[in-house]
């Protein structure tokens, strides 16, 4: 399927490892130019060098802190001036870690009763304020040209909150990005712009090997254990891919894609239990 | 009917607008005491509500700063339930109510023009945070649930359905959001 993404701009933020980086190289390969945007030098040199492969002459990449409306700013400039006015953008910024000693990068571990108040704040400025400051930044582009594609990578618990899991930061803050998703997709339905929201489940990512690592050395287990007992919990019996994020996100930024907006769409593997 | 509330201290907190004080109203008749603070005596109810905003516009919003000053009140609400629950929990009996705006479930649940849209985002938040303090709290009989004021819901309205989520009839009734919008409002769940 063409999915007419040709010499669309695109800015993918977290886009240097995982869900980001496949979507991103998924999006190059539809022949979009794509600025991925991510904290750390390092991993968006070897991540845009491994891109340019797929798509010379169409990839850029910019170290920058996409929790920061600033940053934000930097990024957005920086894909103007690199590539022109901005068509696509897909907002992947991971919650805040508490302590990664206690939680081996996993999100925002506690519950509510261990909470500290002013921890839903730092959240929220993680998740929330985060993608609203990328859309709200590239929308004047999408505006002037009647189209626009907004996507954020979020989580199954903005439906259905992981209340077996230690989670109450992403269960508080990631329904409320889900709504202000869902209000703007209504507000700019009349100008060509759609806004999406992903409900990611469990994708194996390598920020997600590690939290296996961590987790199976708390409990004394393998690594082995860990990730089966996980995966038994999951109807297709495995972690999804991130190919499969990718995919999706793809597709919601194609031409063909344009009458589905305001969602919040599950890549779970069946795990949810919403109706 | 008897909602059991005598004996009981209720705290309400948020600005002291016409569903502070309906809600104050109801549940002192009802018998409840009505603390004035989080250390004024053993807290069992809690009752968290948000400025209204009619027309608020997530597209008008320009900063960060506005969103965060929206925030504040979700922050706030989130601890003194949070300090109040430890309590609860000792005495095997608590209550939160939040109220919030139907906005958080139809975009259509009030008035063209008059839907509280920030209210809305920040109510999707509460709302989650009740059914993860349902979750927490069930075992020691702390139960949490939502309203949601739409239509043209007056205080009373809000306030008599805050009462009987505080009631000694809702203990099996948690993690939920009610709709008190007298039927506007197209969404389902």
């Amino acid at each position: 399927m063409d999915l007419e993404l040709q010499g669309k701009v695109a800015i993918v933020s977290g886009g240097s490892k995982g869900i980001g980086r496949a979507i991103a190289t998924m999006l190059a390969g539809e022949g979009a130019r794509v600025m991925i945007a991510a904290r750390s030098q390092g991993p968006l040199d070897e991540a845009v060098e491994a891109l340019r492969e797929v798509a010379p002459g169409r990839v850029a990449a910019i170290a920058a802190d996409m929790t920061d409306p600033a940053g934000v700013a930097d990024v957005v400039a920086a894909t103007r001036a690199t590539f022109g006015p901005v068509s696509i953008a897909v907002s992947n910024v991971i919650g805040h870690v508490i302590d990664s000693k206690k939680e081996g990068d996993g999100p925002g571990a506690g519950n509510f009763a261990s909470m500290p108040s002013p921890e839903y704040r730092r959240e929220f400025q993680h998740l929330f304020v985060s993608a609203w400051a990328l859309a709200h930044e590239v929308i004047p582009d999408m505006q002037a040209q009647g189209w626009g594609r907004i996507c954020n990578i979020g989580s199954g618990v903005a439906r259905e909150p992981a209340t077996e899991l230690p989670h109450v930061l992403p269960n508080v803050v990631r329904p409320a990005v889900a709504g202000m998703y869902r209000i703007m997709a209504a507000r700019l339905a009349g100008d060509g712009i759609t806004v999406n929201n992903i409900l990611t489940g469990s994708i194996l990512t390598e920020r997600n090997l590690s939290y296996w690592a961590w987790l199976a050395a708390q409990t004394g287990s393998t690594f082995e254990e860990v990730t089966a007992s996980f995966h038994n919990r999951i109807p297709v019996r495995r972690q999804g891919d991130p190919k499969e994020m990718a995919a999706l996100v793809t597709f919601l930024c194609s031409q063909q894609a344009r009458h589905i907006t305001g969602q919040s769409i599950p890549v779970e593997g069946g795990s949810s239990r919403h109706l | 009917m008897d909602l059991g509330l005598n004996g009981r201290t209720a705290l309400v907190v948020g600005p002291d607008d016409d569903i502070a004080a309906a809600c104050r109203s109801v549940l002192a008749a009802e018998g409840a005491r009505i603390a004035t603070s989080l250390d004024d005596g053993a807290i069992d109810i809690v009752v968290a509500h948000a400025t209204q905003r009619h027309g608020s516009a997530v597209m008008a919003i320009e900063s960060a700063a506005e969103w965060h000053a929206a925030w504040d009140e979700v922050v706030a609400a989130l601890d003194v339930f949070g300090r109040a629950l430890p309590g609860m929990r000792q005495r095997g009996w608590g209550r939160f109510v939040w109220v919030g705006t139907a906005g958080s479930r139809s975009l259509d649940a009030e008035a063209p023009g008059q839907l509280d849209e920030v209210g809305a985002v920040t109510s999707l938040a509460m709302r989650a945070a009740q059914k993860v303090i349902a979750s927490e709290g069930g075992p020691e009989g702390v139960v949490a649930n939502s309203v949601l004021r739409g239509g043209a819901a007056t205080a009373d309205d809000v306030a008599s359905a805050v009462a009987y989520f505080c009631s000694q009839w809702c203990g099996y009734i948690t993690g939920a959001s009610v709709d008190v919008t007298g039927g506007v409002g197209s969404g389902m769940f």
